[in-house]
């Protein structure tokens, strides 16, 4: 064995690269099956139609998501297809519009709006736009706000418009409710609480 | 965490692993220019690492098993600059053959 | 001058170019920061922010690829297998390059349907561009891969660097193929894209740029080909040991087992060692030849390449990496901090110096020094050094403000940015900016400036 052979050290990376990598597609089915739509960890689409909430569990030590009762969105019950169908045309919708070159999305994407991982659990939308645009559901006053984010601004750097017509606006709403009920290990952390400096 | 655990954990961690650099980079010139100042603070910089490695385990709300992962890093930079530096002046002793 | 060298030149000022315009959409991008109403509704933050990674990317992969049309044929003696096809598709490339960005300068996006992903906007980070230049970029990568294999098999023989290289081609080919889907689940959709993001930039192209440096080295300070290959499966072995499961530090929060934590953390915690190496690699290179090179400012950005991937990627990284940290730098300025210094660190310099190379070989000095290499060095180095200070600041300002204290809800973000460190870290970065932008000004002229301005005729006493 003789280190100061290239021999020697190109075994080292072929078995290396090699044991890494069937570690990484053992870990990647495991995964695969956690986040699936229905996994352990992700929710079925048909979430939509339920309560949604964040709330610290003590024995994983984080704030996980809990889901509760039924929850009708804009007032209607949506089957499990119809459910799916939503969610394609959300997830179409961000790209379409690039939402993730200003918005960040479980933390990932661009840092210039804010992170859109809890947005359907924002605090913000009863207390500052559901007066605002006089909606009487949280879901109305994000359509509306999505729509027409001119009519209805909170700060100097402003959502622009992005031509959303309703059915979009819908399902780009309906897709943050499902996203907020994903269990992302705890991120963001301490949601809708502010701490002492402390 | 803190909010000031927060910072002070992650500046921690970011000196202890410049002071790493430091020890490898001073150490590195040192031995280049047979210049026992600057191997020596080359040294001073990995002794910096060992307080910090300590001020990380000992004040740092981090869990216990990776308050091990520091301790063991900073054994492994111990040997990362000499070890690679005696390796390198080994193999480019060999004769070596061309192009 | 083989005539893939002579597209190899092509490519190198194609991504001179793409990295103005990357310059340029940075600085717009840092604008709207300090005026939010600039171009609103007119040209937003998006479209800048695309332009500005999307350029990072594709002028660092020609600037590999340049790299590798450059070596390859003195590498094995021989002009390059099917180089008139990657001629052609070289034009091919510039005009998918350039028919993307005018649709998305006047277009920008479109509705809620495949159209817009085939023809307008993808909308998934770094893989913006629509389908069809996609596919474009795929003909264009694969039949760089099929000039690298073919000219070797017809060259009849290999050497450990082009083994390497072929074998890191194949996955990083692959991997690209992640730019096509549009998963409806947000976990799987990012899953698979780090998959793409993460194994290129932590990956393939650490590998690649490995084989780029150890041909550089053999050229600038005459090492040999057996330290450079024995130093190449070195760094191999330890950059994707650490670095394959170190993917796991993008899979905290995406909706992944929490495993992943652990594993995550623990692998990237790794990360830093390797880097640590190649610092002590580069001086002792460096010394070995008694600093003796012909080339100053290739030499120069080689050590850049060291120095600045350790700090950058390193140093920076590891502030953030472990899962109790990142839980609250996740997604913030931080980020933009490290990865903008990982990035210059890991790639740029690198490239650069390749840049240098050719202009020594192309002008035929066969001392290549001056001025105002040294200025294009100082104003980019330190400019950049400045951004990324000014981002740490606004960054950590954010995790402590926006997410420790405020909660992370929409008007924590708000509050955040509205923090007077935050703002001061952008003003910062907006000022760094434009002496990086100065810096690049400086290396383009110096670029182009005849070698002969150098002072070939006196040999400078050649150590430091």
């Amino acid at each position: 064995m003789d280190i100061q052979d290239p021999g020697f050290w190109r075994a080292g990376a072929i078995s290396t690269t090699a044991v890494m990598l069937v570690v990484l597609v053992f870990l990647t089915i495991n995964s695969l099956r956690v986040i699936r739509a229905g996994g352990a960890n992700v929710p079925e689409y048909d979430v939509i139609n339920r309560q949604i909430s964040y709330q610290y569990d003590w024995t994983r030590r984080m704030d996980v998501p809990v889901i509760g009762g039924q929850q009708l969105l804009f007032g209607k019950l949506y089957t499990e297809d119809e459910a799916r169908a939503l969610m394609e045309k959300g997830k179409l919708v961000i790209q379409s519009r690039a939402c993730m070159d200003c918005h960040t999305f479980f933390g990932n994407g661009a840092y210039y709006a804010p992170d859109l991982t809890k947005a359907w659990l924002d605090p913000a939308w009863q207390q500052i736009w559901m007066p605002m645009t006089g909606a009487k559901t949280r879901e109305e006053a994000m359509v509306m706000f999505l729509m027409h984010p001119e009519r209805y601004p909170t700060w100097s750097r402003e959502m622009p418009n992005l031509h959303l017509n309703q059915t979009e606006a819908q399902a780009v709403v309906a897709y943050l409710k499902w996203m907020s009920a994903v269990d992302t290990n705890g991120f963001p952390a301490n949601f809708g609480h502010t701490q002492s400096q402390q | 965490m803190t909010p000031y655990a927060l910072i002070y954990t992650a500046v921690l961690l970011g000196l202890f692993v410049l002071a790493g650099g430091g020890y490898g980079g001073f150490y590195s010139v040192g031995r280049l220019w047979s210049n026992t100042v600057l191997i020596r603070a080359g040294v001073a910089c990995y002794l910096v690492a060992i307080l910090l490695a300590l001020a990380i385990c000992l004040f740092t709300p981090l869990a216990a098993l990776w308050k091990v992962v520091i301790v063991l890093s900073v054994l492994i930079y111990a040997a990362i600059p000499p070890v690679t530096w005696r390796y390198l002046a080994k193999l480019h002793r060999t004769p070596e053959e061309s192009k | 001058m083989y005539r893939s060298q002579k597209l190899a030149v092509r490519y190198f000022v194609a991504a001179v170019t793409l990295f103005g315009v990357m310059t340029i959409a940075g600085l717009l991008s840092a604008l709207y920061y300090l005026h939010p109403s600039l171009l609103f509704n007119v040209f937003n933050f998006n479209m800048a922010k695309i332009f500005h990674i999307d350029t990072l990317i594709i002028w660092l992969l020609m600037g590999f690829m340049g790299a590798v049309y450059w070596f390859l044929p003195q590498e094995l003696g021989r002009e390059v297998e099917g180089i008139w096809l990657a001629e052609i598709l070289f034009y091919v490339f510039c005009a998918v390059v350039a028919v993307v960005s005018v649709v998305f300068i006047f277009v920008q996006y479109g509705s809620s349907n495949e159209f817009s992903l085939w023809f307008i906007n993808q909308g998934r980070k770094y893989v913006e561009a629509p389908r069809w230049a996609a596919i474009g970029i795929v003909i264009v990568v694969l039949t760089f891969v099929y000039n690298v294999v073919a000219t070797c098999f017809k060259a009849r023989r290999m050497t450990g660097i082009l083994w390497v290289l072929v074998l890191d081609l194949i996955p990083l080919t692959l991997l690209y193929l992640d730019a096509f889907p549009a998963l409806t689940n947000m976990s799987k959709d990012l899953y698979w894209w780090w998959w793409l993001v993460h194994m290129w930039v932590e990956g393939t192209w650490e590998v690649l740029i490995g084989c780029i440096m150890a041909w550089a080295l053999m050229d600038v300070m005459g090492t040999s080909r057996r330290i450079v290959e024995t130093w190449l499966y070195i760094e191999v072995m330890l950059v994707l040991g650490a670095g394959i499961l170190g993917i796991g530090h993008h899979y905290f929060w995406i909706g992944t087992p929490q495993y992943w934590l652990s594993i995550g953390g623990f692998f990237s915690a790794l990360e830093p060692l390797p880097l640590l190496g190649m610092v002590v690699h580069a001086i002792y290179d460096a010394g070995a030849h008694h600093m003796k090179t012909n080339n100053r400012p290739a030499f120069y950005w080689i050590l850049a390449e060291a120095f600045g991937n350790f700090i950058g990627a390193g140093v920076f990284g590891f502030m953030m990496t472990l899962p109790q940290i990142n839980l609250f730098s996740h997604g913030t300025q931080w980020t933009v901090s490290h990865g903008h210094f990982a990035f210059w660190g890991a790639y740029a310099c690198g490239v650069i110096a390749v840049l240098y190379l050719a202009k020594q070989k192309i002008s035929g000095v066969e001392f290549l020094d001056g001025r105002a290499w040294k200025w294009g060095f100082g104003l980019l180095n330190f400019g950049m050094i400045g951004m990324v200070g000014g981002l740490l600041i606004a960054g950590i300002a954010q995790a402590f403000y926006e997410r420790a204290i405020g909660g992370s809800t929409m008007m924590a973000y708000m509050a955040g940015q509205e923090n007077p460190w935050f703002v001061s870290g952008m003003y910062a970065r907006m000022g760094f900016g434009l002496i990086f932008a100065a810096g690049y000004i400086v290396l383009v002229y110096d670029l182009l400036s005849s070698g002969k301005r150098a002072p070939k005729a006196v040999v400078k006493s050649q150590t430091t």
